[in-house]
């Protein structure tokens, strides 16, 4: 006589655990892939080219030094140093057609934030927090990744880092949360 | 480093029911500040309307000589608030740098026990997701977070433009541009009957009215909220008629 088999011991149950878990675990695998993998941009903008001949962030992203926006660079600013010199690479061609139908580059946003966080540049780069700090060591991408440790631990780390009689201000909720 | 120069702002506003006329115009430019929905005729008959702000209409004197009196009605932004103590999830917190109430919309999990705490009824509750109409979603103010379904919300003093004042007088080092704030409301007020200013500055406008106008009152002050908001109503004669 053989005792009946536990419930958890059933050949289905078990499958269906294992499957479950397997589904989970890839399921966080992809996410965290997929989630650091840069976007699949109109043009593979060189950012490494560009700061490794001296151009300045603020150059082309202006806008960080009075709005909350960094901006992108419209057609003309990226024509206005292109037309003068040799194209030396096929991305410029589609850079050309841009110009020619005056239509402008589809970016996909890399850096985003969730709606109910309002993050100001100009106070940050007003404070003189280096761009780097945030967006990772550009002189090493060509287009424009994704950082990891943008969350809101991170933020206030660096703002508990600015002395504790500024700290009432840049820990209150409306800081950010508005 | 941003640094910090002066002591923390108290902002204060002082309504003036005398020159109050009813017309909800600071009710309209509410809406359109600060995003607030759109909810149809059948959800305000439900109770479910999402106003940040609302003229209460009460009527005055016996028949034929009726006459309305009109009361603005918004956050209170209190001292002791009694929305903040009940929060399970701190999303209904005191402001130490704005000396307002602040509603975190990311925190909030839709308990709604702030609302039914709230003496005012100032406060109001996404109970669905609602559509803006196609040419309406262009007028969204970037500056306020689009709230979802699930989350109370509520008068914010619009700390949004208060934010913003603050770091144009920080990074242009100009003080004085801070005490140009103002609420929309009391922007969009024809007849200046909502004041808004800042309680500590000396030279403030409303300061004198606030603290020691002989016609103000504060709203339900006897149960110990410390409004920050002084209404002003004389017994006089109004337009008239006594």
């Amino acid at each position: 006589m053989t005792r009946p088999k536990p419930w958890y011991k059933h050949g289905g149950i078990i499958t269906g655990i294992v499957l479950l878990l397997l589904i989970l675990i890839g399921g966080a695998a992809a996410a965290l892939v997929f989630t650091q993998q840069s976007p699949d941009q109109p043009i593979q903008f060189p950012h490494r080219t560009h700061v490794l001949i001296g151009a300045q962030c603020q150059y082309c992203h202006p806008a960080v030094a009075f709005s909350a926006e960094a901006g992108l660079p419209s057609t003309d600013k990226c024509w206005g140093c292109h037309q003068q010199i040799e194209r030396q690479s096929e991305q410029l061609d589609i850079l050309a057609s841009y110009v020619e139908s005056g239509e402008p580059i589809p970016w996909v946003p890399v850096a985003l934030l969730p709606d109910f966080i309002h993050f100001n540049h100009l106070t940050h780069v007003d404070s003189g927090i280096a761009c780097e700090t945030c967006h990772g060591d550009v002189s090493q991408m060509t287009v424009a990744e994704p950082q990891t440790r943008w969350n809101m631990g991170w933020c206030l780390e660096c703002h508990s880092r600015t002395g504790e009689e500024n700290f009432v201000r840049l820990s209150d909720c409306a800081t950010c949360h508005y | 480093m941003a640094q910090v120069t002066e002591q923390p702002r108290k902002w204060g506003m002082v309504i003036d029911l005398d020159l109050c006329t009813g017309c909800n115009a600071c009710v309209t430019a509410c809406a359109m500040e600060n995003n607030i929905h759109y909810t149809g005729e059948d959800e305000v008959a439900y109770g479910r309307g999402l106003y940040w702000m609302r003229i209460q209409r009460y009527w005055h004197g016996e028949y034929p000589n009726v006459g309305p009196e009109f009361t603005p009605m918004l956050c209170q932004q209190c001292g002791e608030a009694p929305c903040e103590p009940v929060c399970p999830t701190y999303a209904s917190v005191h402001s130490n740098e704005e000396q307002i109430n602040l509603q975190v919309y990311n925190r909030c999990i839709g308990t709604r026990y702030c609302a039914n705490n709230c003496p005012y009824h100032a406060r109001v509750f996404n109970f669905f997701d609602y559509e803006i109409p196609a040419p309406m979603n262009a007028y969204l103010n970037p500056d306020v977070t689009v709230r979802s379904r699930g989350v109370m919300e509520k008068c914010t003093f619009c700390v949004h433009r208060l934010v913003h004042a603050r770091i144009d007088a920080d990074t242009q080092g100009d003080p004085s541009l801070e005490n140009e704030v103002t609420t929309a409301c009391a922007q969009a007020c024809p007849t200046n009957a909502i004041m808004f200013g800042d309680l500590t500055d000396e030279n403030s406008p409303i300061r004198t009215l606030f603290e020691r106008s002989e016609r103000g009152f504060q709203i339900m002050e006897e149960l110990g909220t410390f409004p920050s908001i002084t209404y002003l109503k004389g017994g006089g004669v109004y337009g008239g008629r006594d």
